[in-house]
């Protein structure tokens, strides 16, 4: 199992230093904004200038991340994106069709690359260890998790893993016309330092992440993830009923009520009506949980009882399916 | 732990199968020529792909589909690679892929019709995203469960056949077909352009005088698989993945350092990770752009840790041009063939030492009594820097 050891988020929610912030939010309406924090106190005027939104974002959740520990240098920096920085690559799109005569600046086109989030922190922290970018549409944060993982298994101590996505104009108007309706597009970004150690900061643990891609079933990969995960937790069986609250995303019905029966009678919640929608939310379902399973008995959802276990399904891609099971650490 | 790789596939500027570019890397053929089916505002020389999207939807026999050409290059090195392996219950099987363009060859068509105001083409933007190339793969092999996408610039590919090895060591997966795509698109062309490191000849990599990388385009994918796996495969290895590293710079988010301290943990920790000494590498296949910058920082890192004993060296982005995320990859596939034919490519468009390191690199075709291991460099922006060490059985 894989210690939680610091968790930030910056979203359209209160969730940046905020303990229990589970506690007080509601879902979103359709005037929510990006909630930024004062980026000055986390990122230098230099580069703060430079710097697009999902940049600012990911490296003030990292520093703070880094800050909410005694780790000076992670030994390793692995980030999921969906789509990338696509502020930068839009102004630079911009820049070549319009720029008919003379020089381009380049500085849109050098921050365009999907690593560009991995490799400011890296700057940042002075890190020369192994540095990752997966971009997987949705499931961009289930395999940067499970790199991160497999960097502990390998001897890493502690691995500061994220994803980010923003939200550009342009978007809105493609979803329309793909036929996206009622969808609320966001920015957001949650990175976490996850390790093998269970110092005293860490109540709550990872025990699984995996990923589906072009699954077959939801059943057929939730047994699959389950079997899967039994080893590391060293029991022979988990019981489906053990398990809380299931926090998921979906525009499919079918996996709606299949998601319901699975789990009749236990708490299910779509958190993407908290998040809103942008390709690695499901990193902030992850943030979402470790914050509800921290503060014990709480109010999410008008939820009073004390939660140990959850697992966050995502298929927001109806092709995928992203698994991830979270749990509180017994004292 | 021995993980075998028993399928190359390869399509670039110089074939579109592994037997054409090797071919023309015997002929000292390069592919770098004034490109022809990407649009384009001015005369430039890239290293492209020698068939139009049309040619290669017809060649691959494909349905209607929206096709990015980073999809439909994946596609065709993927299916060479993956040969006559099916699919099986009880071999854990993934795909890993990696590109940094993704659809943008699509996507910027798409982009100008929105800039002009003209009637939009749904179909450009719904191939944009990277995964996306990597899933119309999966699906033309029936592969599902495991499908990554990495994207860290010009190392990716790198890094998707370094993360294949470990999901098998760490017994994760037990066969992975991984490789890399990118397609020629204006978005990158203009963007080495605006950097000013395009040079409008050839490129010349390890030379005094190179002004900078000529872009081109590929794709190559490799089929890395366990013992358990090989023994239900029957397949024949050509070699195992011995080694690997990734370390960053941390120096600037393009340009490698002056002491080549990233490249030079690469290659470092990959050797230590192969178990084998700087002596025993027989040939080096360089990330070697051609850009002023890179080059440098390269050589230094060669000399850091092989000092008088630098072992044969070589830029094959000579003959492909800089094929960005998909060079790992291509470049794999060409260690690998030096290894399995003891040979070694040369450094085309060399004619003087860089005055500041002076290292000559290979500059003929030369057969040679054994290559054993075969170290792979690649280098990309935001400081990614990764080393491979392919090794005989």
């Amino acid at each position: 199992m894989y210690f939680i050891q610091a968790a930030s988020t910056i979203s359209h929610q209160p969730t940046f230093k905020n303990k229990s912030f589970s506690e007080n939010i509601s879902t979103l309406n359709t005037a929510s904004e990006l909630l930024s924090p004062d980026y000055k106190k986390y990122i230098t005027p230099v580069m703060l200038r430079r710097m697009s939104k999902i940049l600012r974002m990911s490296v003030a959740c990292s520093v703070d991340c880094l800050e909410q520990t005694d780790i000076k240098s992670p030994d390793a920096i692995v980030v999921g994106t969906g789509l990338g920085c696509l502020d930068d690559t839009e102004k630079f799109l911009n820049n070549i069709i319009s720029i008919k005569e003379g020089l381009i600046p380049p500085t849109s086109f050098i921050q365009s690359t999907h690593n560009t989030i991995a490799g400011q922190i890296s700057l940042i922290l002075q890190n020369h260890n192994y540095n990752m970018t997966h971009t997987q549409n949705t499931l961009s944060f289930e395999h940067a998790l499970q790199d991160a993982f497999l960097c502990l298994d390998e001897g890493g101590e502690n691995v500061l893993v994220g994803a980010a996505d923003e939200h550009i104009e342009i978007l809105d108007d493609i979803a329309e016309e793909i036929g996206y309706k009622n969808m609320q597009l966001t920015s957001g970004a949650s990175f976490f330092i996850v390790s093998t150690k269970n110092n005293k900061n860490s109540k709550i643990c990872v025990l699984n992440a995996a990923s589906y891609g072009l699954f077959n079933s939801f059943s057929e990969s939730l047994e699959d993830f389950f079997s899967a995960s039994i080893p590391l937790l060293g029991k022979s069986k988990i019981d489906l009923g053990t398990i809380d609250l299931i926090l998921f995303s979906t525009l499919q019905e079918k996996t709606k009520n299949e998601i319901a029966d699975l789990f009749k009678g236990k708490s299910i919640v779509d958190y993407e009506k908290y998040s809103g929608t942008y390709f690695t939310n499901s990193a902030f379902a992850l943030h979402l949980a470790i914050d509800i399973l921290e503060s014990g008995k709480n109010n999410f959802n008008g939820m009073t009882i004390d939660m140990k276990r959850i697992l966050i399904c995502n298929n927001l891609n109806s092709q995928n399916m992203g698994l991830i099971l979270v749990e509180k650490v017994e004292a | 732990m021995k993980i075998y790789i028993t399928g190359l596939g390869v399509i670039s500027a110089i074939g579109t199968n592994v037997e054409e570019n090797y071919q023309s890397l015997q002929e000292e053929k390069t592919g770098i020529e004034k490109i022809k089916f990407l649009s384009f505002d001015s005369v430039v020389l890239a290293g492209e792909v020698k068939l139009s999207n049309d040619a290669l939807i017809e060649k691959m026999s494909l349905k209607n589909g929206f096709y990015s050409r980073t999809s439909l290059l994946g596609i065709v090195a993927a299916k060479e690679s993956w040969g006559k392996n099916s699919l099986n219950q009880s071999i854990r099987t993934g795909i890993i892929s990696a590109t940094s363009v993704g659809g943008m060859d699509k996507s910027e068509k798409y982009y100008r019709q929105v800039l002009q105001k003209e009637t939009t083409d749904i179909s450009f933007i719904l191939t944009h995203d990277s995964g996306n190339t990597t899933e119309k793969i999966a699906k033309e092999l029936g592969i599902n469960g495991y499908i990554n996408t990495l994207s860290t610039a010009c190392s990716s590919s790198a890094n998707a056949i370094m993360l294949a090895a470990r999901l098998i060591e760490q017994n994760k997966l037990d066969r992975v077909l991984v490789g890399g795509a990118d397609a020629l698109t204006q978005f990158t062309i203009k963007g080495f352009h605006s950097l000013m490191i395009y040079d409008n000849e050839w490129c010349r990599p390890f030379d005094e005088n190179r002004k900078g990388l000529n872009v081109g385009e590929g794709a190559a994918f490799l089929v890395l698989e366990n013992e358990k796996s090989i023994e239900k495969t029957g397949n024949k290895p050509y070699c195992i993945i011995s080694g690997w590293h990734n370390a960053a710079d941390a120096f600037h988010q393009t340009a490698s350092s002056p002491d080549g301290k990233g490249a030079t943990l690469a290659m470092q920790d990959a050797m230590k990770k192969a178990k084998i000494n700087p002596n025993e590498i027989s040939y080096i296949n360089a990330h070697g752009t051609g850009t002023k910058n890179n080059d440098l920082s390269e050589s230094v890192a060669i000399k850091n840790i092989f000092k008088q004993n630098i072992p044969p060296f070589s830029s094959t982005k000579s003959f492909t041009g800089h094929t960005l995320a998909a060079a790992g990859a291509i470049e794999a596939v060409f260690s690998i063939l030096a290894m399995n034919n003891n040979i070694l490519f040369p450094n085309l468009n060399f004619s003087q030492s860089i005055s500041e390191t002076e290292l000559l690199p290979q500059t003929k075709l030369q057969q040679v009594e054994n290559v054993k291991n075969v170290l792979s460099n690649s280098f990309g922006f935001g400081g990614n820097n990764t080393s491979l060490i392919f090794s005989k059985i």
